[in-house]
């Protein structure tokens, strides 16, 4: 087979892993990211504190730090606990996948809590005395009146934080994951035609970024739809 | 009040204070509404009718006092700086007794008419979907919107907005109904909408707390006023009395204020 046709199928194959790992790091961002913003809001002071802890830390180290310390800590670090509860026998390993979604994910989670904290205050405060007044409870208030109007106000600040997901996938090569960048990268060196290769790659990360911002205005429409004029 | 009648009272406060920082804004207010009773809370901005309403189904905690609905006590207990309601569930339970009517509406925006009459029922009285469904549709018929209820908040008047909300406070079945200023936010054209369902609950022997400006409102169709000065009651009676023969010289200047 022509080299151009194998490599390409190998950036194909790695294209695979690049969007297993967007899928799998998405619900992670956004449950750690409404947890952040609930703890960030809450009336709890050492709840506050341990979100903004969160928050400060993650969003002041480079990814790839953060990536360095899942990979090669995260997995040392959980057996360690796992002796500690008197399980030494059991020993893990992290691979590149697992690393990568912790990783990101936790990434994405203190961006998120940001974003979700906005929207949260955004919500008017006699949307939820309205509930209050017709006497749910504090689950029912948050999930029939505060979550769908956080969740459009949302919307916006999720897309570009899925936007910075996306490329940022690419820093999972440098630990072995044999995603869009490490299979171009590999298939640059090896046919020394870089350029071709290296824009093959661009192409799909464009692909994706392009599908990502459709189905982000699909959702925000879907979510406006009460605010439009009839 | 002379009479002695077996049957609890759907409302009763006794003591009710509050304070925001150094300011207090409610000095001991007292009330007993009966069954049927359309009292108007009328006074100056900052006298406090607002925060008093509020009070009553613990939007604002007060810093004293009591409040019974149909002779059920909301227990509250001390905490640090004040107090707290004792039992969210007692809360809940009477909070949907209690229900209220606001001045910016506050219809769930992201909820068609109809569901923010339905849903309520729904989730908090354990009624079928259709249950609900064909009560609101019935309240809605009575507040003149049913032909509206697939229609969003945003794109409804504010005066079939403060309608639907009421049909929203009707769905809950409640003992009382709290009115806390529901014509302020309207253009004036669309205030008549409004007092006219107002003045049908009122007609049908609901028995309602409104906070008010409008006095027109508050002499024909009430049957009790309340006089609030700086967080004291400081007139009450029947309108008849209260505007025709005020006895207070504050009462006086705000009702030639007001007409």
């Amino acid at each position: 087979m022509d080299p151009f046709w194998s490599y390409g199928l190998m950036i194909a194959g790695g294209a695979g892993w690049t969007l297993a790992l967007i899928i799998a790091v998405i619900p992670v961002g956004i449950v750690l990211g409404l947890l952040g913003a609930a703890a960030k809001l809450s009336s709890w002071r050492l709840l506050r504190f341990l979100a903004e802890s969160y928050t400060t830390f993650i969003r002041a180290m480079p990814e790839l730090l953060v990536i360095f310390l899942v990979f090669f800590g995260g997995a040392r670090a959980f057996n360690w606990l796992l002796a500690g509860i008197g399980f030494p026998e059991i020993q893990i390993d992290f691979n590149p996948f697992v690393a990568g979604v912790i990783a990101l994910g936790v990434v994405q989670g203190a961006f998120a809590t940001e974003v979700f904290r906005a929207a949260l205050l955004a919500v008017p405060v006699g949307q939820t005395e309205a509930a209050q007044a017709c006497g749910f409870t504090r689950w029912q208030t948050f999930r029939f009146v505060t979550l769908p109007q956080v969740w459009r106000l949302a919307l916006p600040g999720l897309g570009n934080l899925l936007q910075i997901l996306i490329k940022d996938t690419a820093l999972i090569s440098v630990v072995g994951l044999a995603d869009i960048m490490r299979n171009a990268q590999i298939a640059a060196g090896a046919t020394k035609q870089p350029f071709t290769f290296l824009l093959l790659a661009a192409a799909v990360y464009l692909l994706f970024t392009t599908v990502a911002t459709a189905v982000m205005m699909l959702l925000e429409r879907r979510a406006n739809h009460a605010w439009r004029r009839a | 009040m002379a009479e002695t009648t077996a049957a609890p009272l759907p409302l009763e406060i006794a003591g009710m204070r509050k304070r925001f920082g150094a300011l207090e804004v409610l000095k001991g207010i007292d009330l007993q509404a009966r069954k049927g009773d359309v009292i108007s809370i009328i006074g100056s901005s900052g006298s406090g009718k607002s925060t008093f309403l509020r009070c009553i189904n613990l939007l604002e905690t007060p810093d004293a006092g009591e409040v019974r609905v149909h002779g059920e006590l909301i227990r509250m207990r001390r905490r640090a700086g004040g107090q707290e309601p004792a039992s969210a569930a007692q809360l809940r339970r009477i909070r949907t007794k209690l229900s209220m009517v606001f001045q910016s509406f506050n219809l769930w925006s992201h909820m068609t008419v109809l569901d923010n009459v339905a849903v309520p029922p729904q989730q908090v009285l354990g009624k079928s979907r259709a249950e609900a469904v064909k009560a609101a549709e019935a309240l809605l018929q009575r507040v003149g919107m049913y032909e509206r209820r697939h229609y969003y908040p945003s794109q409804i008047s504010g005066g079939q907005q403060q309608r639907a909300a009421i049909a929203r406070a009707l769905a809950m079945a409640p003992e009382v109904m709290l009115f806390d200023e529901p014509t302020s936010a309207l253009d004036p054209e669309l205030v008549g909408e409004v007092l006219k369902v107002m003045a049908s609950l009122a007609e049908e022997g609901r028995t309602m707390l409104v906070v008010t400006h409008e006095m027109g409102f508050a002499r024909e169709v009430s049957s009790q006023v309340m006089f609030l000065h700086q967080g004291s009651v400081e007139e009450f009676g029947p309108p008849a009395s209260v505007f025709a023969a005020p006895k207070s010289d504050r009462l006086k200047q705000f009702i030639s204020r007001s007409f």
